[in-house]
């Protein structure tokens, strides 16, 4: 059994007078693929925002409860959220590079954390991050070229990239996919199970069939709450809840 | 570099980043406040003026006039010798300086307020009342405290002896603040005390009245075509350039249009309501364009599709339905385009607009000045009491443009409504 | 006269409406046909042929009556033996024979002025006399021209449209029109300067002083003149002083107005900007003649007082007084133009930067600005084109003198200053002093057309961009 990386309890979030997460308690593993899946709506994505806290960046929302990372409060109103971000990393629904060359993406979160002081440890970082996102071979040519020329899948590969590259512990996937066609798609799925040996991922997914093939934990959620946590396998073939299974079996969502 | 002093660098220079922001807002509304507040401690006195209590007698042999004349002969007459001895009893004067220095205490309409006080009951031949004539700029300034009294008296406008005068006068409480209606009633004049803003007041109404009547019909229209009707095609395309440039040409150039145009080609009256209204009507049209095409684009599709589909023609549909949807963003853009035309000053003076003119226009196509103009005007005046007078004219032209935004943003905010 | 006519043909025109209306009604009824049109069309129908031909007759005729008849009164004047050399004595004539007939001239009257003035009457008399029979004959033409096609029973709402379209289509061409009378009244008197000064001399002159180009006699101006004041238009320090106090209102502008923008976008509470936006925006709606007031009273003084206690020398109208005061002027066009680029960078890039554990400051230094770039640019450049085409500001509180200088405590003059000083006042037309006011209009107008063109093609293509 693998150690546990995050650790949520009595997890509540309000968006202004709508409560969008009542009560989740939620263990992450280390070095694992977690899939979260679920209803639009069910507050999957909230759940992940929290555990960089992203929610920040919205005014009205509001978090109660606790979430753990290896021990330390997320929710810690002294801790610092851009060591926090630093340490954990996210990619978003639709691919988001900035509008620079592919090189100042990757090279962007290194300089602002300090880690590559010359020319020559960035160059180091960049090839690195981008090997790891299974870009380099493409992009090696035209790194001065901008980001936002690449093709959707590979947008989604810098934006992994872009986040591999300050080192993080744990990598946030919001339906990664959503917006790719399934060869991208089948390439980030590949990339994402070579992730797992370094990183710990937590994938929001609307495909019961990449949470399958992806996650070795999976969590069910419908309004707001947990109803099922479990091994994949588990959770797919033998479900503990009615509505796990009238869900995974797509009588509902 | 530790990874701790790092963090706290970024964060102080995040918190340095922020303070410049909040710093920018700060000049911003401080310069705003010292501007209004300047305006007004200025400002505020012009509205009252200094007037000084005298006793003025009909002296039978001075006035060639019985009791019960008519007004044509008061008018006729001629109040000037009973004016000086009344102005000459205020103090005793020794000789004929003195005598002058007392007489320029008062205004140069000490014998216009006479006459006016006589018109008004016809019958003080030979009786004594108390008047209040309004008093010469300098002693207004120097009653309200805008000009140094500890100035050596060769550099000083007042002499000892008028000075005195007017310690004497505030002693035996002669002196008086009255409400200034000659700064509303009056039009320009040399002396700052008879100056007034009326004449501009009126100009101004004209020249935005005629303004409006043309530019806001035609800026209606243009966008109805442009947004609804307009072919995708070069002359659309032409158009929209045209007005989008139009928009930012700086104003003076439509001063010179309007003095090419309509002055020395079709040769319409100069220094007129009718030119300004005209110029400012060129000028208004394409920053009315823009907010009106805003407004009506604001309209969903789904209501033309929904006129249409009972029936209605294409214009059925637009005057029916989508017209009176976009009104009051209309209105409210037509508005504030009036409000900035309203204090616009740099084609009004190619235009002739700066002629110094007296009387209070009664038509349009009479030679006046505007409020802006009028500003501008006294400002290039070396007196002190225009001083107080500009910034007064100021008050009240901010003021109307203060009124004409707010009704802009209230109806927009009562009346638009929101389409998601 | 005019007035009495258009409320003659707008009462026609309404009586027309109800009877056009009842007519068509009652056809129907009678004939027991089917109409193609709403009957209030058919009323429309005949409103619009009644008045509009009539109204757009008397308008072209009252443009042109009073130059036709001043023609001909100042021909038949000088065929009597009136003797005027050019233009304005000729036109001096006109007014006297004008005020002759309104008996408003006091003064010695000849047997030749009296003679015009007669002729005058007559021809203002005969002129209105043909100008309503000509309108009445147009109204009744066309009175009976849609009187019959409405017999006929025609698409009357069809037709109605049109017109109505048409109507439209020409308010939209009053751009077009307003375009080209800026260009044409701009290149009229531009050409003439032109052909008495050579363009390069204009252009390349580093000598301002139109006051010193006195000519006796427009029309003809002898070559000793001529090279007295081919040296005086020299446009040189004109720009120069322009750009110079565009630049230091630019440098009061730029920082705070982007600033505020950056503020307003990124980090005020929407509390905090509702009420300082409006405030700022204050800024924009204070007429520049009180600016240039406020500028000329209290800040020129009070530098040349603070100067005065440092040991400068500060001129009462500084560059720099009338430069800091139009930068304030300028603050919210570049505030909320920057404000408005800001927010429409997308969300999606400010998570994906402070998903990798950026600051807010990092964020908007390295991704957003960069990213609105374009847009900001677009908003700069539009505020440049407002600085140099400024004008009461600088009328009232920069100097005359075309100084060229770097010195922000010295006077300097603009283009736009210059236009005002020569056009103010008595002004000799056709003289080149007069016209060279237009050729700087004409410089200011191309500068800032070339500078709006950038910047609206910048804010388009980056708006394009993320739409």
């Amino acid at each position: 059994m693998s150690n546990i990386k995050i650790k949520s309890k009595n997890l509540n979030v309000y968006y202004g007078q709508k409560q969008a997460l009542f009560d989740v308690n939620l263990d992450i593993n280390e070095k694992e693929v977690t899939a979260l899946i679920g209803p639009s709506g069910c507050g999957k994505s909230t759940f992940i925002r929290c555990i960089n806290r992203m929610n920040d960046v919205i005014d009205i929302c509001k978090v109660e409860g606790n979430i753990e990372i290896d021990g330390i409060e997320v929710n810690d109103k002294e801790l610092d959220v851009v060591s926090l971000r630093e340490r954990v990393g996210m990619v978003f629904q639709k691919p988001n590079p900035f509008p620079k060359s592919i090189y100042d993406n990757i090279s962007y979160g290194p300089k602002i954390h300090g880690k590559g002081e010359t020319k020559s440890e960035l160059d180091e970082i960049v090839e690195k991050s981008l090997r790891k996102a299974a870009l380099w071979e493409e992009v090696k040519d035209r790194l001065d070229e901008p980001g936002t020329g690449l093709s959707g899948g590979q947008q989604q590969r810098l934006c992994i990239a872009r986040a591999i590259s300050v080192n993080p512990e744990v990598i946030l996937m919001d339906e990664p996919c959503s917006a790719l066609d399934p060869i991208a798609t089948a390439k980030i799925e590949e990339l994402i199970d070579e992730l797992k040996k370094t990183y710990t991922i937590v994938i929001v997914t609307h495909s019961m069939a990449q949470a399958v093939r992806v996650s070795q934990k999976t969590g069910f959620f419908h309004l707001g709450k947990v109803i099922e946590v479990g091994k994949t396998e588990k959770i797919f073939k033998n479900p503990d809840n009615k509505m796990t299974q009238d869900y995974i079996t797509g009588r509902f969502g | 570099m530790t990874k701790e002093e790092r963090l706290k660098k970024r964060h102080r220079s995040e918190k340095r980043f922020k303070l410049y922001g909040v710093a920018s807002i700060f000049v911003a509304l401080l310069f705003v406040l010292i501007l209004v507040q300047n305006i007004f401690s200025k400002g505020s006195s012009a509205f009252m003026k200094t007037a000084i209590n005298v006793e003025v007698f009909f002296d039978p042999e001075l006035l060639e006039l019985q009791n019960g004349a008519s007004s044509d002969d008061i008018l006729q007459a001629d109040f000037f010798d009973i004016t000086i001895e009344t102005l000459l009893k205020a103090y005793p004067a020794k000789n004929l300086d003195e005598e002058n220095e007392l007489i320029d205490l008062f205004s140069t309409d000490a014998e216009i307020e006479i006459r006016k006080a006589f018109l008004e009951n016809n019958n003080l031949v030979g009786k004594k009342i108390n008047l209040e004539i309004t008093a010469s700029d300098d002693i207004d300034q120097l009653h309200k405290g805008n000009y140094p009294r500890d100035l050596p008296e060769d550099r000083r406008r007042i002499s000892n002896f008028q000075l005195n005068i007017y310690d004497n006068l505030v002693e035996s409480k002669k002196i008086v603040k009255n409400f200034n209606n000659y700064f509303f009633k009056n039009g320009d004049s040399r002396n700052p005390e008879l100056a007034g803003i009326g004449g501009a007041l009126v100009g101004s109404f004209y020249s935005i009245l005629i303004c409006l009547l043309l530019s806001f019909p035609v800026a209606v229209l243009a966008s109805i075509y442009l947004e609804e009707f307009a072919p995708k095609n070069k002359i659309t395309d032409f158009i929209e350039i045209n007005i989008n440039n139009l928009a930012a040409v700086p104003s003076i150039v439509y001063g010179l249009l309007a003095l090419q145009i309509l002055l020395a080609t079709i040769q319409l009256p100069r220094s007129t309501p009718l030119v300004a209204g005209i110029t400012l009507a060129l000028m208004t049209l394409p920053r009315i364009i823009i907010p009106c095409r805003a407004s009506l684009k604001a309209v969903p599709p789904s209501i033309r599709e929904g006129a249409l589909a009972v029936g209605a023609s294409k214009f059925q549909s637009v005057f029916h339905h989508v017209v009176p949807l976009a009104l009051p963003g209309t209105l409210s853009g037509t508005i504030i385009g009036l409000a900035q035309a309203l204090g616009e000053t740099a084609p009004l003076i190619l235009i002739g607009m700066v002629a110094f003119v007296v009387d209070i226009p009664s038509t349009p196509i009479d030679p006046s000045s505007s409020l802006p103009v009028q500003v501008y005007l006294w400002s290039e005046s070396a007196e002190r009491g225009f001083v107080e007078k500009t910034s007064a004219t100021i008050m009240m032209l901010l003021s109307f443009l203060i009124v004409m935004n707010f009704i802009a943003v209230y109806l927009r905010q009562k009346f638009e409504k929101r389409w998601n | 006269m005019n007035l009495v006519l258009i409320f003659l043909i707008t009462i026609f025109s309404l009586s027309l409406f109800f009877y056009g209306r009842s007519k068509t009604k009652s056809i129907s009824i009678q004939n027991n046909i089917k109409l193609n049109a709403l009957p209030k069309f058919y009323g429309y129908y005949l409103v619009l042929w009644c008045s509009i031909p009539a109204l757009i007759f008397l308008l072209v005729w009252s443009l042109f009556e009073p130059v036709i008849i001043k023609s001909i009164i100042i021909e038949t004047a000088a065929n009597q033996g009136a003797i005027f050399n050019d233009k304005n004595e000729a036109n001096l004539i006109y007014e006297k024979i004008k005020a002759i007939h309104l008996g408003t001239f006091f003064g010695d009257i000849d047997s030749i002025l009296k003679e015009s003035a007669i002729s005058y009457a007559k021809f203002l008399n005969l002129f209105t006399n043909s100008k309503i029979v000509l309108i009445f004959g147009i109204v009744i033409a066309s009175v009976i021209y849609s009187l019959k096609k409405i017999k006929n029973n025609n698409k009357a709402r069809d037709d109605v449209e049109l017109i109505l379209k048409g109507l439209l289509f020409a308010s939209s061409l009053i751009a077009i029109l307003t375009t080209l009378g800026i260009i044409f009244s701009l290149l009229f008197e531009s050409i003439k300067f032109f052909s008495v000064i050579n363009i390069f001399d204009y252009l390349f002159g580093t000598n301002w002083s139109p006051q010193r180009a006195f000519v006796s006699d427009a029309s003809k101006i002898t070559s000793a003149e001529l090279e007295e004041i081919k040296d005086a238009f020299g446009f040189i320090p004109l720009i120069a002083g322009t750009s110079f106090i565009a630049l230091i209102a630019m440098l009061v502008a730029v920082p705070i107005g982007l600033f505020s923008g950056i503020y307003m976008a990124e980090y005020a509470s929407v509390k905090v900007r509702r009420i300082s936006k409006p405030i700022i925006e204050i800024l924009a709606g204070i007429p520049t003649v009180v600016y240039g007031f406020f500028a000329a009273l209290t800040v020129g003084p009070f530098f040349r007082q603070a100067g005065e206690s440092l040991g400068l020398t500060v001129s009462s109208e500084s560059a720099l007084a009338a430069g800091l005061i139009m930068g304030i002027m300028i603050i919210p066009y570049i505030s909320s133009l920057s404000d408005d680029v800001i927010n429409s960078v997308p969300q999606s890039l400010r998570d994906g930067s402070y998903a990798i554990g950026a600051t807010k400051s990092e964020t908007i230094k390295q991704v957003v600005i960069p990213a609105a770039l374009p847009g900001i640019i677009g908003s700069v450049l539009l505020a440049v084109s407002r600085a140099i085409g400024e004008t009461m500001i600088v009328v009232m509180a920069a100097g005359l003198a075309a100084n060229l200088t770097i010195n922000p405590l010295d006077s300097t003059t603009t283009i736009t200053t210059q236009i005002v000083m020569i056009l103010v006042g008595d002004q000799e037309f056709d003289s080149p002093k007069t016209q060279s006011a237009f050729a700087l209009g004409l410089t200011l107008f191309i500068a800032t057309l070339i500078l709006n063109y950038i910047a609206q093609r910048a804010v388009k293509k980056y708006r394009e961009k993320y739409d």
